[in-house]
């Protein structure tokens, strides 16, 4: 076996630019697509088994010193559709990662196992029996002490979630420091933006140079419009090299007898709708869900500055289980574009007064346990993101909404926005069930943003209702996996980033 | 087809759809879909003194009616009065508009192309002028009741609102008087950390060196 080099920073990446020949012909025993959680760490698992890989991104390599800390550019760079991903209605901006590393660049650390009662649904109602919270224990605690998972220490804990935190052990409610992939935190609130010095522990730092340092080799601005397959099995892909522009540069094709699709819950689903395979069950990319969130504002007397210390702080976790409400509370940090998608206190000058007192807001990120009611579908030309919130989920949100107007409240807060098409201030706890109660579920109404979508080719033991085994492995065509949050059968309410790493490296090492 | 036929054809199709309160499809979606019925042109329903104005010559990716519908836009919602913040005729709003709209793809820019010019277009059954040509104080008050309105008209006002936001307070220009810090890791002279040293695994085969 070659010596195992791992570089002291940034990646060796094969680009459009690198590219002089107009078709490339790679072979490999393992083909990976996307490099976000799922694809970073299948990498790395199976190159230390000493199996040559490739892994294929459809966005661009951007190493860390070329990030900017601005919120607009970053959408544009880092982001897929250039931070425009939206459901159909336009309504729910759907958040992805979309370059080198993927999400993992542009989240924001934040670390939660998958809850034990989750587990258990799945196994009761997936059949998926082998996935206890024991099996999965040794998982987790790896890729956690793999990326420096840890409790916000007291610095990391910045002013808006300190106000939450008091307002929170005032109401006697269960509140917590999250727990975050990052080491030494540089505190700028850019997280959003990709860490620039490095401190996030992402893939960019982390899985895919540990893969590279065991000869994995890593392709950007490559797109994979194909999965083949010889006798029923995986033989490996067909992808586009493209420029910036989205023109082609070249062709490719990987022949390799294992693929792994890790290109992300939207993406995935349309890769094997376009190759029309592992779809017996119908399943393929039904079954959406994507925690839709809100940001929830309030003004407080004294100056917060959201925007400094580290993003997210605390959450509180007292509503958490489905008998509860299903729903958690986050503290989050936001710049001044950010605040301007949050609220709508009035057209004109009350919105300019609203954004001159900037530094006077805090913000509340709320998460619900939606049910998986979207679809993906590719029509041939367009992927499109059928997803509108529930009228089951509605209760959720609004209960939500009403619990982060209570905490900002009892926080010492003296407006809360709600975030809404119209205009909507909680000024007191008598305002709460007006202002909440009288919001209709239709589209455009709330301001929704998703980081975290899921399910779109779910894990399940039955081959007539699920698209992959446990294993990971479709049910329909050996040799192909799936490594990303397709996977999960239900949302599971919290940030999934390691629930896909530890569900990840568990199917890299079934791999036979 | 003549002026007042289109009107007609329109206001009809409004009316309709705000009876639905979705056309075929929600969002822009819809917007394409009614524009399309309506025949497209009506851009010129009812002339406005600002159609012979010609649009800057940076204005290369939005229509001139577009960019006049931006830069109305941009006075309308962008009031400084009364606070220490940038006035937005000194920041390019609208430039950064256009940059954003060239992000998107062509479906896509088509239809909201279309859902602009409805919008423009549109308020002449409710106010007899353009949207371009609507008095500030009005065009507020059309904001924040199209707010409370139908899907199309939420979703209108929203994507019209977001983009002039985000094209003024994208500009480093507009940060100091809210404090807004911006950048700060080269300011700070925070060092960067490289790669993550290897995970130490119990499998690693006797030979291997890390570099």
């Amino acid at each position: 076996m070659n010596q195992v080099k791992l570089q002291p920073s940034g990646l060796q990446v094969h680009q459009a630019s690198d590219v002089t020949e107009s078709h490339l012909a790679l072979e490999a025993d393992v083909v990976v697509v996307g490099s976000g959680a799922g694809g970073a760490v299948s990498a790395y698992e199976l190159a230390r088994q000493g199996k040559r890989v490739i892994v294929l991104e459809a966005g661009p390599y951007v190493p860390s010193q070329a990030f900017t800390e601005d919120f607009t550019e970053s959408l544009h760079t880092l982001y897929q559709d250039q931070g425009g991903q939206a459901n159909s209605s336009g309504d729910l901006l759907v958040l992805q990662g979309a370059c080198v590393g993927g999400s993992t660049v542009v989240n924001g650390c934040v670390c939660f196992r998958t809850p034990d009662f989750i587990l258990e649904d799945w196994q009761r109602d997936f059949g998926l029996s082998e996935l206890t919270a024991e099996e999965l224990a040794p998982y987790f605690d790896e890729v956690e002490q793999n990326l420096s998972v840890h409790d916000n220490g007291e610095h990391e804990i910045a002013r808006h979630g300190q106000v939450i935190r008091q307002g929170a052990n005032k109401l006697g409610w269960s509140v917590k420091p999250l727990r975050r992939n990052i080491r030494q935190c540089g505190l700028t609130g850019h997280c959003l933006s990709g860490c620039k010095t490095e401190r996030k522990q992402s893939m960019l730092v982390t899985y895919l140079p540990w893969a590279q340092a065991y000869g994995a080799k890593i392709y950007a601005d490559t797109r994979v419009e194909k999965i083949l397959t010889v006798d029923g099995e995986a033989s490996g892909v067909e992808a586009v090299v493209t420029r910036q522009d989205g023109s082609v540069v070249a062709t490719m094709t990987v022949k390799a007898p294992r693929v792994v699709l890790a290109a992300g819950a939207v993406q995935t689903p349309v890769l094997l709708q376009k190759s029309g395979l592992a779809n017996r069950s119908g399943q393929v990319g039904k079954n959406f869900a994507c925690h839709p969130s809100l940001l929830v504002a309030g003004r407080y007397p004294q100056p917060i500055h959201p925007w400094r210390g580290a993003m997210l702080g605390v959450h509180v976790d007292e509503f958490m289980h489905p008998d509860k409400g299903g729903f958690v509370l986050e503290d989050g940090g936001f710049g001044l574009v950010e605040m301007t998608m949050l609220a709508e206190p009035g057209t004109g000058k009350p919105f300019m007064d609203y954004m001159a007192d900037a530094r006077y807001l805090a913000g509340l990120v709320t998460l619900i346990h939606d049910h998986n009611v979207g679809a993906i579908e590719w029509d041939g030309e367009r992927k499109a993101i059928n997803y509108q919130l529930s009228d089951a989920d509605f209760p959720s949100m609004k209960r939500a909404i009403k619990a982060a107007a209570r905490l900002h409240l009892a926080s010492g807060a003296s407006e809360v926005y709600v975030p809404a098409s119209d205009k909507r201030v909680i000024r007191s706890e008598a305002d709460i069930d007006e202002q909440v109660d009288s919001l209709e579920n239709q589209p455009q109404h709330l301001r929704m943003v998703s980081y975290h979508p899921q399910g779109t080719c779910h894990m399940g033991a039955d081959p007539d209702t699920s698209v992959v085994k446990a294993n990971g492995e479709t049910h329909d065509v050996p040799g192909l996996y799936v490594a990303d949050a397709s996977l999960l059968p239900t949302s599971i309410i919290v940030n999934p980033q390691i629930t896909v790493y530890a569900l990840a490296t568990r199917i890299a090492r079934h791999m036979s | 087809m003549n002026s007042q036929l289109q009107a007609t054809q329109i206001s009809k199709i409004w009316q309709r759809g705000m009876a639905r309160r979705q056309f075929l499809k929600w969002g822009l979606g819809g917007v394409a879909a009614v524009t399309a019925v309506a025949a497209g042109s009506f851009a010129l329903l009812r002339r406005s003194p600002r159609d012979e104005i010609a649009p800057p010559d940076w204005a290369t990716g939005l229509s001139a009616s577009e960019y006049h519908l931006f830069e109305h836009a941009r006075a309308v919602l962008l009031p400084v009065e009364g606070t220490n913040l940038i006035d937005s005729s000194t920041v390019p709003v609208v430039q950064n508009v256009q940059q954003i709209l060239d992000y998107l793809d062509a479906p896509t820019r088509k239809e909201l192309g279309a859902g602009l010019s409805l919008f423009d277009n549109v308020v002449v059954f409710s106010h007899g002028c353009r949207f371009v040509d609507l008095e500030p104080g009005k065009a507020r008050e059309l904001f924040d009741r199209w707010g409370e309105g139908s899907v199309l008209q939420r979703t209108l006002t929203t994507v019209i609102k977001q983009l002039v936001y985000s094209g003024y307070w994208q500009e480093p220009a507009t940060w100091p008087p809210t404090e807004f810090d911006g950048p700060v890791s080269e300011k700070w002279g925070l060092a960067y950390l490289g790669n993550a040293p290897l995970p130490q695994q119990p499998s690693l085969e006797s030979g291997q060196e890390q570099a």
